[in-house]
């Protein structure tokens, strides 16, 4: 595993002990809600479905429609908040 | 997709299932202890190529982690027939032969349970870290409301459904008057009409901690559920009359009383028997309660005394459920104010030649007022008794604002009726009227230009009480707001429509006022 595969993992583990992951994941859940993204994807995993007819789509259809529009779609100050979150909980626990 | 889940489940469902499924889920997926939650930390990750992203799935038939999004658990799955795995994000269980995610109501119904309790113990974890106060400490998770059995059951027994239409007139009631008692049919009116109040009553949010029967809050919900019940025919309210009797001896007997006594008074009894409903504050500071009566009616008054000859300031706030204002004629002599005499209109009332408005009330009742030389304050700078002028500004506004008009004159001269009109507004700003202006009018921005932007002082009539007669024989009606423009007069037992013209032409005695907006605190 390259250095920053391992940094990610290190770091990911360190948040999920503390729950602070739990925490970062309400957190950007009710951002994104606030800011109007989850709607927007609704509509669009709708629209999904309309195309590829109800009883034939399965949820890997969704993700791989989804996903892509879903990253682009995120604000920028919603990006910035929550990384503001892990740097400041890195900077607390810097026993990393 | 059905919700029984594919029949490939049914080769898991066997032995001690329910148990292992629910450590799968307490391990891996929702981790509410500390020591789960390091577990979770240092195993997650695919056994195949050590990440911890890519949709990390879990065998559930032997313990082995996979991405799912680099088709690791796909092969696992082929290689070991192992049909069924979890995701370890959401908790969705995926059947390899079916090639989707299945819903089987009991896998489903362990997991919402492992969910709630995690939840729970997060809650209770103290945490160091606080950037913000984003604490998981919410109580329950929010999950949609899924029916019983027993409520489906009572759904399909009874199939009549109600519609609120616009012409509807649920919460619209009768009061019987059982002997003067007018003057408490009208507060009742403007009570259940006051929306937070409704909101508060019919979502049930009162628990009960008296013992006895004789409990105002309890009372007050009854009443609602008698004026939102659908019943057209007039409501007989006698056990509030005999709570009322109970619990404020001096509104008891048949004589006809005070409407704004009985507020106060009504208001004070519904705040002591709140005692369930504020989590114990009420206990540790009677000022400070947190229950709905204090949520919605008190706001904070302060008190500016200036002293005259070192100008030290010293500032009071007492809390308020109702401001008394004088009014011209009575013998406290009103301070002469001519329409618009600041070169602005405010509130866009009438001004008829001569009438006074609300605005030069709330004025007079904020302005700077000179204690003559034989009240003289003791003055913490000077350490000596000076003159001193004394100011009242609104500090904190309430979410309801009561004005009472103080139309009955109980000096030692006399007794009587003042019937100056007083025309009020439809909408009101209070902005002119807050501490905050007096401070920025007093650094020398003296021009109040009416911020549009600022929406937390606009206010909008939704009830007014009027007292009809003299001193010794009056009656009291209310005029009461419903679905946001239509007016309705009531007048005990009678409700008939009003248009918002009867309304401002009306005299006014107590005027209730809501806040437009309402934010977050």
């Amino acid at each position: 595993m390259s250095k920053e595969a391992q940094m990610r993992a290190a770091i990911n583990q360190k948040l999920i002990e503390m729950g602070e992951r739990e925490r970062l994941k309400e957190l950007l859940r009710a951002k994104l809600v606030e800011c109007g993204w989850r709607d927007q994807l609704k509509a669009h995993c709708k629209d999904v479905i309309r195309e590829k007819g109800l009883e034939h789509v399965t949820v890997e259809d969704l993700v791989t429609e989804i996903t892509p529009k879903g990253r682009a779609l995120v604000p920028d100050s919603v990006k910035k908040e929550l990384l503001q979150r892990i740097r400041a909980f890195l900077a607390q626990h810097s026993a990393l | 997709m059905s919700p029984a889940g594919c029949a490939h489940v049914n080769g898991y469902k066997v032995d001690n299932w329910k148990q292992n499924l629910r450590v799968i889920y307490q391990c891996f997926v929702w981790s509410g202890t500390a020591e789960t939650r390091r577990r979770k930390a240092k195993s997650c990750i695919c056994h195949m190529c050590g990440a911890h992203l890519n949709r990390l799935h879990s065998c559930l038939y032997c313990v082995f982690f996979g991405c799912f999004a680099k088709k690791h658990i796909h092969e696992h799955a082929k290689t070991k027939r192992h049909n069924l795995a979890i995701d370890l994000l959401y908790g969705g269980i995926y059947c390899f032969v079916c090639q989707d995610y299945i819903y089987d109501k009991d896998m489903e119904q362990i997991a919402k349970e492992e969910q709630r309790k995690a939840w729970k113990l997060q809650g209770s974890v103290p945490h160091m870290f606080t950037l913000h106060q984003c604490s998981l400490g919410v109580g329950e998770k929010f999950s949609t409301w899924e029916p019983t059995k027993r409520e489906l059951e009572l759904l399909r027994h009874n199939p009549k459904r109600r519609k609120i239409t616009s012409n509807c007139t649920i919460g619209l009631r009768g009061l019987i008057n059982l002997g003067n008692t007018c003057f408490m049919n009208c507060i009742v009116q403007a009570l259940t009409h006051t929306p937070l109040l409704r909101d508060f009553f019919l979502s049930d949010r009162h628990k009960c901690e008296m013992q006895s029967n004789s409990c105002l809050v309890c009372e007050m919900s009854q009443l609602f559920q008698e004026f939102y019940s659908g019943h057209r025919s007039p409501h007989i309210p006698f056990r509030l009359l005999h709570l009322v009797w109970t619990h404020a001896r001096h509104l008891a007997g048949y004589e006809q009383q005070d409407a704004h006594e009985f507020l106060i008074a009504a208001l004070d009894v519904l705040h002591r028997h709140c005692k369930g409903d504020d989590n114990g504050k009420k206990a540790n500071n009677p000022n400070h309660c947190n229950c709905i009566i204090d949520q919605i009616f008190t706001g904070g008054l302060q008190s500016d005394v200036t002293c005259q000859v070192c100008h030290g300031v010293s500032t009071t706030i007492d809390p308020f459920w109702d401001i008394s204002l004088d009014l011209p004629g009575s013998s406290t002599p009103f301070w002469p104010l001519s329409p618009g005499s600041d070169g602005t209109t405010v509130n866009g009332e009438s001004h008829l030649t001569g009438s006074t408005t609300l605005t030069d009330c709330l004025r007079r009742f904020t302005r700077p007022e000179h204690l003559g030389s034989s009240a003289k304050i003791k003055c913490g700078g000077c350490h000596s008794y000076q003159e001193s002028t004394k100011q009242l500004t609104m500090k904190k506004l309430p979410i309801v604002a009561c004005f009472h008009l103080k139309r009955f004159e109980h000096s030692a001269k006399l007794r009587r009726k003042i019937t100056t009109y007083v025309s009020f507004p439809l909408e009101l700003d209070m902005t002119p009227f807050m501490a905050s202006s007096k401070e920025s009018r007093m650094n020398g921005q003296y021009q109040q230009t009416v911020d549009v932007l600022n929406n937390d002082n606009k206010y909008s009539l939704f009830a007014v009480v009027n007292h009809q007669g003299t001193l010794e024989s009056g009656h009291y009606t209310s005029f009461i707001r419903q679905h946001r423009d239509q007016w309705f007069k009531c007048d005990d037992a009678i409700i008939t429509k009003a248009s918002i013209k009867d309304v401002l032409d009306s005299e006014g005695y107590l005027l209730f006022y809501h806040k437009q907006f309402l934010e977050y605190e």
